[in-house]
């Protein structure tokens, strides 16, 4: 269970995000939609505190973290429990795939070499990339560089992972297998939070739907309510827009 | 050589915390860091050594007993650091940033992250300019003789004097800094081959 509670974050004068209360669900998938520049990735970052959120308490399991008094030390409880998969990947240049996976399980959750190996490999071998974890990032291709993003994220078993438009940035000849892994993901109830631009997927694997504006949150409800049955006129007009 | 040698390793230690420390502008040292950076980068070696040689003892008379080999070594050192830290904090930029942020998002800490994914990153691209201004420090090392080091151009010039073989004399020593220097770029060479095999 996820709590995140009176978040707001400033940058200077602009507001980007207005008192947002959410709660997650274990094992739900959560999809965020919203026009572009209404702070859909800036709220994923806050819950990673990648961006420092102005006020918020967010609430993990046991872990109570409040933004104006978050400490080193919780900041990184906080940051090993919510797991980041990005737009461009971000994975390690310097590190093949294996070492990707591994090199936070060794330095962040201080796993000896050999137990880290062993679960990158199983985690590469239940998403098929098994003979790719020798491969740098750079001889891998879009949709293979991005479900290594995504496997870096399963081996941290962190309580949610936050998706930041996995697809957006691949090829669409790619798209198909990154969505594949995280119609996986959802069989296998991992809590996720996802931000997408692909309303097709999302009205399928959401388990529930958020919809953003200006900073704040409009409506959420199921994928049926959101898609077929919006109540506010901004979900409308944002529909129809992405619609045509 | 030996002057060279110690200093290369010495600006390089140097040159990488300055650049840690500019890259994440750390309150105050960030400032003395470009200061120190412009100040070095800004004035001209041979200036730096005689400053650091003939013009410090004066006011700190501790410094009296420096030796003037032990005052190339410290000026080369300086000199060198500041332009190195400048191409490595501009190598550190050049490493995608996103990977700084997945590898915090981890919950790595800033150093951790710095010394695992960025620095390795950065040596790679800043290897070629590194190895460049080793190459310019071997050659630095005969300004030294003006402190009254007596490194090669000190002996030739004995040499010369007494001999009057001028011209032999200054070309064999052009000869032997370019042999030396014809050898580090072959090393260079193999350098930056091995550091593109990696990935
Ligand atoms: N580091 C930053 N500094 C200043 N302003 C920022 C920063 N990051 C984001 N913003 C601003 O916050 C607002 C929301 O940006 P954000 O990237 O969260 O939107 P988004 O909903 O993810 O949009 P998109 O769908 O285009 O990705 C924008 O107006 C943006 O300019
Ligand atoms: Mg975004």
């Amino acid at each position: 269970m996820i709590k995140v509670a009176n978040l707001s974050k400033h940058f200077g004068d602009n507001v980007v995000l207005r008192q947002i209360d959410l709660d997650i669900k274990e094992g739900e998938t959560t999809v965020i939609i919203g026009p572009s520049g209404t702070g859909k990735s800036t709220l994923l970052r806050c819950l990673n505190f990648l961006e420092h959120p102005t006020s918020a308490t967010i609430t993990i399991d046991d872990l109570v973290v409040d933004a104006n008094s978050a400490t080193k030390k919780q900041i990184t409880a906080l940051r090993k429990k919510t797991a980041f998969v990005f737009q461009n990947y971000a994975l390690f240049a310097n590190k093949t795939a294996l070492e990707n996976i591994t090199e936070g399980l060794i330095t962040v959750r201080g796993k000896s070499a050999v137990i880290a190996k062993q679960e990158a490999q199983a985690i590469l071998k239940s998403i098929g990339l098994a003979d790719k974890q020798d491969y740098y990032p750079s001889a891998l291709s879009g949709g293979q560089q991005q479900r290594i993003g995504i496997a870096r994220a399963m081996a941290a078993q962190s309580k949610v992972i936050l998706f930041d438009e996995p697809t957006s940035a691949l090829d669409p000849e790619w798209v198909g297998e990154v969505l594949g892994l995280m119609r996986q993901l959802a069989k296998q109830k991992q809590t996720m939070l996802i931000v997408t631009h692909e309303m097709q997927f999302a009205k399928e694997i959401a388990d529930r739907v958020i919809f953003m504006d200006q900073g704040q949150i409009i409506e959420q409800g199921s994928a049926d309510m959101i898609f077929n049955n919006p109540q506010d006129p901004r979900t409308r007009t944002f529909l129809q827009r992405v619609n045509q | 050589m030996q002057m060279a040698l110690i200093g290369v390793v010495f600006a390089l230690i140097l040159a990488i915390g300055l650049a840690v420390v500019r890259t994440f502008k750390v309150p105050v040292l960030n400032q003395l860091a470009m200061l120190f950076i412009s100040f070095f980068r800004g004035t001209p070696l041979l200036v730096q050594l005689f400053l650091l040689y003939y013009g410090l003892p004066r006011v700190f008379p501790i410094l009296i007993n420096m030796d003037a080999f032990t005052a190339s070594v410290i000026g080369l050192t300086l000199h060198f650091a500041a332009y190195k830290a400048e191409s490595i904090r501009a190598a550190i930029m050049a490493v995608d940033k996103s990977q700084m942020e997945a590898a915090l998002s981890t919950g790595m800490t800033s150093s951790q992250a710095m010394r695992r994914i960025i620095l390795p990153q950065a040596a790679r691209i800043a290897t070629p300019s590194l190895m460049n201004y080793f190459i310019d420090m071997i050659k630095s090392t005969s300004l030294a003789f003006t402190l009254g080091v007596t490194e090669i151009m000190a002996k030739t010039q004995m040499e010369a004097s007494s001999s009057f073989y001028f011209f032999e004399s200054y070309l064999a020593v052009a000869l032997i800094y370019w042999g030396v220097v014809l050898i580090f770029t072959q090393l260079q060479v193999h350098l930056e081959r091995y550091l593109n095999k990696a990935y």
